[in-house]
């Protein structure tokens, strides 16, 4: 479960994140969407803990990131929109390595991390060093890595960004494995087919704000408007 | 869930790393192994060299009856001083760097790692980084002091462990300073405080080093007093306070058989140790995520660092109006508008950065104060030997300078291109301008800045017009060479993958130019010296004009034949 209440992260003068309040409870999939420079990714790296607030608070699964980090982070997944990966390992030895960093058995190591990288098509990759890996290649290593601690909330900046359609799809389909099974999803992109067709909320962003909060349908009904698309464009046009 | 036993992330970020490092050695290695033997080559040659000059020189002056002692003693305090200091200038840098400018930083504290770990790793990371090279340059002289002194066998066990003791104090000051700048000074006022803290400098230096007056009578009759007048210049370095005088202290008393006396030093250095590493190992980490909290926190975006100077564009001004740097731009008729669009931003990037002006500037400051301080220094020399040699040495002593400059800056600039280099790369402009227009630009500029320093040195030095001509215009050659040696090389050893300059420097492409650069400027120099026309004896105006042919030649030569290679490597690279 996430809880954000009255999240305000202030650049200088700009308010990044002005005033938010959001609860993403357990098992939802919930994504945020907004144009660039809207807010997100700095909602997202105050959740990770990256960064700390201005004002205001964020709980993962009841730890307070800021005062209770270490609790937090270990049972949330942070994939950032540019992962860090070390070059020089394997995928193999990346995904042992940030395993024991979240102090998981060996066994459920070996087992885990196999199941995700069959399922992403790793395995010919396995032995390979990262910085031969191809862009995607990379991304879903850096998935399969946050995935295997079995977290209990997915945080994921831009998830599909360099993935094809095939591993786009296998993504998807895990992510909604998991919000099935319990797991808070809360995800940023910028493509609306993946909001209309996953998400059980969206939240729009628009210059620090949360805008909008729903289903698709919800949306729909406040906007009275039919497509996500319209809805986007009319709550995130500065001319209006 | 996940188990409770505690987690050794300790041992895991070393493994990892540990790993890393030994794989990207092997790469190198396997990647030429030409390139890794000429390094070690260079490595054990220059360990050697060094201890057989160091040991020469020490003899030398151990050789001064009464004298010699005393001069060899303030040098260790002096050796140990300036190492304090220049490691804690390289700590703060780099601990800067590695703390809140590094992605593995921000991927752990994503992670469930303690703060206090990641700042644990981070600052024995950067301390290695910042102090081995250091210790490197200085073993030869401390192993050349032992044997001068005929020191027991455990003194060369007994030294390592001080010095390691000592370069834990600097690397956790300068995490402190870096996590203080980090916090509380944003881009604005570190840039200020930088261009004071190079005028302070300039100010200091030139004060300090005013030679004292001594009159012949007063060497004749009162040497010691001369002596001990012109080392009250150092006794900064024999502050009880400073860790390099417990080191000093501790070794030069192991020397002397006092072992009572280095046990006490050895105590003093231990205790400080253990008590600033407590202190950050236990209590730092806290501090440490604030201050990357608001280095996040202002990099986002927020210009607000910027404001003070930067006027706002005037009411209708388009925000692609030419600027300042534009204009200036537009004088240079004569080149083609993506050329002087290149250099545009080159300088741009440049005069943003302010870990890449600010070493400039001190280093351009160092070498102001020299000058400057010649004026003092030309007043004691009287007989042509020693202006020959000082107009010499301070043709050399900018030469050096301009080496480490363009190395530093100059060699960098392709690789720091790195994945932008597409852009150029596909631009009509084409990598063989590219290349030429990075070359032109920065032999115009340290053309201009060291033939100008070296012209007012002479000056300086009161030595007539001829002469003044004669160094300016080799300068001006030299500065030629180096930059051409550095573009070349830069461009013949690419680092497309690393940000931090630095880094691409202390590559093996940066070493090899560095090297080059340094033999040629001590050969051509000795060349120059040898053959010249009035000085040291004078030649005849036939071995003077071979000189002056062969430094032609050899500079054209060294200079031409990497930029060549440069432009072939980059009219091949795939980008």
């Amino acid at each position: 479960m996430i809880e954000i209440e009255q999240l305000t992260k202030q650049f200088g003068d700009l308010r990044a994140v002005d005033d938010i309040s959001l609860t993403v409870p357990a098992g939802e999939f919930f994504v945020i969407l907004g144009p660039n420079a809207a807010g997100k990714t700095t909602t997202i790296k105050v959740m990770a803990g990256l960064m700390k607030p201005t004002s205001g608070l964020v709980r993962i699964c009841g730890f307070d990131i800021g005062a209770n980090p270490i609790e937090a982070r270990r049972r949330m997944a942070y994939v950032p929109d540019f992962p860090f990966l070390y070059d020089k390992l394997t995928p193999a030895e990346f995904f042992r390595f940030t395993g024991k960093l979240f102090g998981m058995e060996e066994v459920a190591m070996e087992v885990k991390s196999e199941r995700l990288a069959k399922r992403f098509n790793l395995g010919e990759f396995l032995a390979k060093p990262i910085e031969s890996l191809s862009h995607g290649t990379k991304q879903r290593v850096a998935i399969v890595s946050a995935l295997m601690h079995s977290p209990e909330v997915v945080v994921f900046d831009e998830p599909m960004v360099g993935l094809d359609p095939h591993h786009s799809r296998v993504l998807k389909d895990i992510l909604r494995e998991q919000a099935d099974a319990g797991v808070t999803v809360f995800v940023s992109t910028h493509q609306l087919s993946v909001a209309e067709e996953m998400a059980d909320r969206i939240g729009i962003m628009h210059k620090g704000r949360l805008v909008a909060v729903g289903s698709h349908e919800e949306l729909q009904a406040a906007n009275r408007d039919d497509t996500l698309e319209s809805i986007f464009l009319s709550l995130t046009n500065d001319d209006q | 869930m996940n188990d409770a036993k505690p987690i050794p992330h300790w041992r895991l970020l070393a493994g990892v790393n540990r790993i890393q490092s030994w794989r990207r050695l092997a790469t190198a290695v396997a990647q030429s192994r030409l390139h890794a033997f000429l390094m070690g080559l260079f490595v054990l040659s220059y360990a050697l060299l060094a201890y057989a000059l160091f040991h020469k020189a020490l003899q030398f002056t151990s050789s001064f009856p009464g004298l010699g002692p005393v001069l060899i003693e303030r040098m260790m305090f002096l050796l140990f001083a300036f190492l304090f200091l220049l490691l804690l200038l390289s700590n703060v840098i780099i601990n800067f760097t590695n703390l809140f400018r590094n992605k593995e930083t921000q991927f752990l504290l994503a992670l469930p790692v303690p703060h206090q770990v990641i700042y644990r790793w981070k600052v024995f990371e950067s301390g290695i980084l910042a102090s081995w090279a250091f210790l490197f340059l200085i073993a030869p002289l401390v192993a050349a002091y032992g044997t001068t002194y005929n020191a027991p066998w455990h003194f060369y066990f007994v030294t390592p462990l001080f010095v390691a003791l000592f370069v834990v104090l600097p690397a956790i000051l300068g995490s402190w300073a870096a996590i203080g700048l980090a916090r509380w000074v944003d881009r604005l006022a570190f840039q200020v405080a930088a261009v004071l803290a190079v005028i302070v400098l300039i100010v200091f230096v030139s004060s300090w080093l005013q030679p004292a007056t001594v009159t012949d009578e007063m060497l004749e009759t009162r040497v010691l007093d001369v002596v001990d007048r012109l080392l009250s210049r150092t006794k900064f370095s024999l502050f009880p306070f400073l860790p390099s005088y417990w080191v000093s202290s501790g070794i030069t008393q192991w020397v002397e058989g006092a072992l009572m006396g280095t046990l006490f030093f050895g105590l003093v250095l231990l205790s400080h140790t253990l008590f600033f590493g407590y202190l950050a190992s236990t209590r730092t980490g806290g501090f440490f995520y604030g201050a990357l909290s608001s280095v996040n926190s202002r990099g986002s975006g927020s210009s607000a660092g910027w404001k003070f100077w930067r006027r706002k564009p005037a009411l209708g001004q388009a925000p692609f109006a030419p600027k300042l740097l534009d204009r200036l731009a537009g004088l240079l008729w004569w080149g083609r508008a993506d050329t002087r669009a290149l250099i545009v931003k080159d300088v741009r990037t440049f005069l943003r950065d302010a870990s890449q002006w600010g070493q400039s500037l001190i280093l351009l400051g160092l070498l102001i104060a020299y000058i400057v301080n010649l004026r003092h220094f030309s007043h004691r020399l009287t007989s042509d030997f020693w202006i020959d040699l000082t107009s010499y040495l301070n043709l050399g002593a900018c030469a050096l300078n301009l080496a480490t400059l363009t190395t530093r800056f100059v060699f960098p600039q392709i690789s720091l291109e790195g994945k932008r280099i597409w852009i150029i790369g596909m631009a009509p402009l084409g990598m063989r301008r590219t290349l030429m227009a990075k070359f032109l630009f920065s032999t115009a500029v340290s053309m201009s800045v060291t033939m100008a320093l070296v012209g007012a040195s002479c000056a300086m030095l009161s030595i007539p017009l001829e002469r003044i001509l004669y160094f300016t215009l080799t300068v001006g050659v030299m500065a030629f060479t180096l930059n051409a040696l550095a573009v070349g090389l830069g461009a013949v050893y690419p680092n497309f993958r690393e940000d931090n300059p630095s880094k691409i420097v202390s590559g093996f492409g940066g070493t090899l130019c560095l090297v080059l650069s340094f033999l040629y400027i001590i050969g051509m120099l000795s060349l120059m010296a040898a053959t010249s026309r009035w000085a040291f004896g004078g030649s005849s105006a036939v071995i003077f004009g071979l000189g002056w042919a062969l430094f032609l030649g050899g500079s054209f030569l060294l200079g031409w034949l990497p930029l060549r290679a440069g432009i072939r490597k980059m009219a091949s690279v795939e980008i």
